[in-house]
């Protein structure tokens, strides 16, 4: 069934999938900003309901005030009602980093934070380059290819592969696991149910759990073999590491190996797919960089505002609070939409413009405070190399069919995007 | 006013030093420290930019209050 595009506030429900994967959210938020910006989303039977955030500055409130906004009752807006489900669906709250709030949280990413600043970053450099020149030469004999599948998921693999110590053989298992947890509400990746019933929320269950399952099986094995051999990586680092005295537990280390695999393969994928859509799509625009490469490092924010390849992350409220003169109790859950903030009115000039020139341009594509993207360095790079390659070689590179768009309200993803490297 | 870097959340990003180079430079470590002792009159707007652009909320006032506005 399709949703018809609700005119008014009271009729937005952020829920729907299908007008992420129709890529129509836009016109969602932008009635939201103007009429709620703070809108209550109601549940129903089956999901708890939402406070929609759609502005800049209150987001930056949100993320700011970690103590009244908690992340260890989740980051995704699906609450179910149904207490199994909960329990089912909050198994990893208060394990990730990302689940975790202040004191703990700072104690354990203090752990890994020093592999990831913009020194260490930067020492990944020439292996970056190298993969992503080994990818593209892997593509220059064909005539086509599908970009999502071919080359934007394979640099992020096989980054955040590399970076785990994960083995070559592996990298394809890990492809397809992230897919299944991430992409789990999309009838393509629901592989493990029958296809009479896929497209349906017990699909999407099903298809995350199993997903998860797995990931735990097989980062079990990983983390045997570094207890029992010490490497240079970042499974190794988490071993070898101790929390106010205590070694991490096996439980903690998976579920960090969890979130570091699906935060690292994703997100960038997304942006470097969208990117090159928008590209695509304002031909001005990419002429304008081809023209002047110095861009590139602005064109990047300027992806990364366009694309906000993460959709929304949640927190709940510890304590009865304002937010735009809007009453949120405690116990209710707001829910930050990034594609929206990134291009409130309010900040962005002319933010429906896709301008690879722009300047200032503080997006919140990856969140702000507290839990600001570990991977932002690495994600800016990844893309900063890309994008340079990519146009160097084959400047002509257009659009040769259909974009298809996961059906997710949680990441901004693109399944497969047909191009072509010259033009017919 | 005084300003000082929460080394304990700084990962040297390096939007502090980009804001107001003359209050603040990040070190070898990736850590960024505070030049002066007090932030001068003039540089007060791009201080407050900077805690405001920093990512990971490391700059604060001392006493944690902002200066006061126009
Ligand atoms: C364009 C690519 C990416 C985008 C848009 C993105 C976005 C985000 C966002 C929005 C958050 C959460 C902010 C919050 O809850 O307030 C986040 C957290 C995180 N990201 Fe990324 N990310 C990207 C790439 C990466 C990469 C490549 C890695 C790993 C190498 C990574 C690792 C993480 C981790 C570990 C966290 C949790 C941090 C914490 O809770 O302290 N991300 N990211
Ligand atoms: S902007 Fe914040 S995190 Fe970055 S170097 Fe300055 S103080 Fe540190």
């Amino acid at each position: 069934m399709t949703a018809e595009m609700p005119l008014h506030a009271g009729d937005v429900n952020l829920a729907d999938e299908d007008f992420f994967a129709r890529g129509e959210a836009h016109a969602l938020f932008r009635i939201l900003r103007r009429e709620a910006p703070v809108h209550w989303n109601p549940g129903g039977e089956l999901l708890r309901g939402w406070w929609d955030i759609t502005k800049y500055e209150d987001v930056l409130f949100v993320s700011r005030h970690p103590e009244i906004f908690s992340s260890e009752r989740g980051i995704v807006m699906f609450e179910p009602v149904d207490e199994n489900q909960r329990a089912l669906a909050s198994q990893g709250n208060g394990k990730m980093l990302i689940t975790m709030d202040p004191p703990r949280h700072v104690r354990l990413r203090r752990l890994i934070n020093k592999g990831f600043t913009p020194r260490a970053v930067a020492v990944w450099e020439p292996a970056i380059r190298k993969i992503t020149g080994e990818l593209l030469d892997g593509v220059a004999g064909k005539a086509r290819a599908d970009f999502v599948i071919d080359v934007a998921s394979q640099l992020p693999l096989a980054v955040i592969c590399e970076m785990m110590g994960l083995e070559k053989k592996d990298w394809p298992l890990m492809f397809q696991l992230t897919n299944k947890v991430l992409g789990a509400g999309d009838p393509e990746y629901q592989t493990d149910v029958p296809a009479a019933q896929r497209g349906t929320a017990d699909a999407a269950r099903v298809t995350n759990n199993l997903g998860t399952m797995q990931m735990f099986g097989f980062f079990a094995q990983v983390l045997q073999a570094r207890r029992a051999e010490v490497r240079q990586d970042l499974v190794s680092v988490l071993v070898d590491s101790e929390m106010g005295g205590d070694r991490l537990s096996d439980e903690d280390i998976l579920w960090f190996c969890f979130l570091l695999i699906l935060a690292g393969n994703e997100t960038t994928r997304n942006a470097i797919s969208g990117g090159l859509l928008a590209l695509s799509e304002h031909p001005e625009q990419k002429a304008r960089l081809l023209a002047d490469r110095a861009l590139l490092p602005s064109a990047i924010e300027e992806i990364l505002r366009w694309v906000s390849p993460v959709t929304h992350m949640a927190r709940v409220a510890n304590d009865d609070v304002e937010i735009r003169g809007q009453q949120v109790a405690k116990g209710e859950r707001v829910v930050m939409w990034y594609p929206s903030v990134n291009r409130d009115e309010d900040v962005f000039p002319e933010p429906d413009r896709f301008d690879v020139g722009r300047s200032p341009n503080e997006h919140l594509a990856f969140g702000i405070g507290e839990h600001f993207c570990l991977g932002a360095g690495f994600a800016r790079l990844e893309l900063l190399v890309m994008f340079d390659e990519l146009l160097r070689r084959f400047p002509d590179i257009c659009l040769d069919g259909p974009v298809e768009r996961l059906r997710s309200t949680f990441i901004g993803g693109i399944k497969h995007l047909p191009v072509a490297f010259a033009p017919n | 006013m005084r300003v000082v870097v929460k080394a304990e959340l700084c990962e040297g990003n390096g939007k502090c030093e980009a804001a107001a180079p003359e209050v603040f430079r990040l070190g070898e470590d990736d850590l960024s420290r505070v030049l002066v002792d007090e932030v001068p009159e003039a540089l007060l707007p791009r201080v407050e930019q900077a805690i405001r652009l920093c990512p990971r909320q490391a700059l604060a006032w001392v006493g944690n209050e902002p200066p006061a506005r126009e």
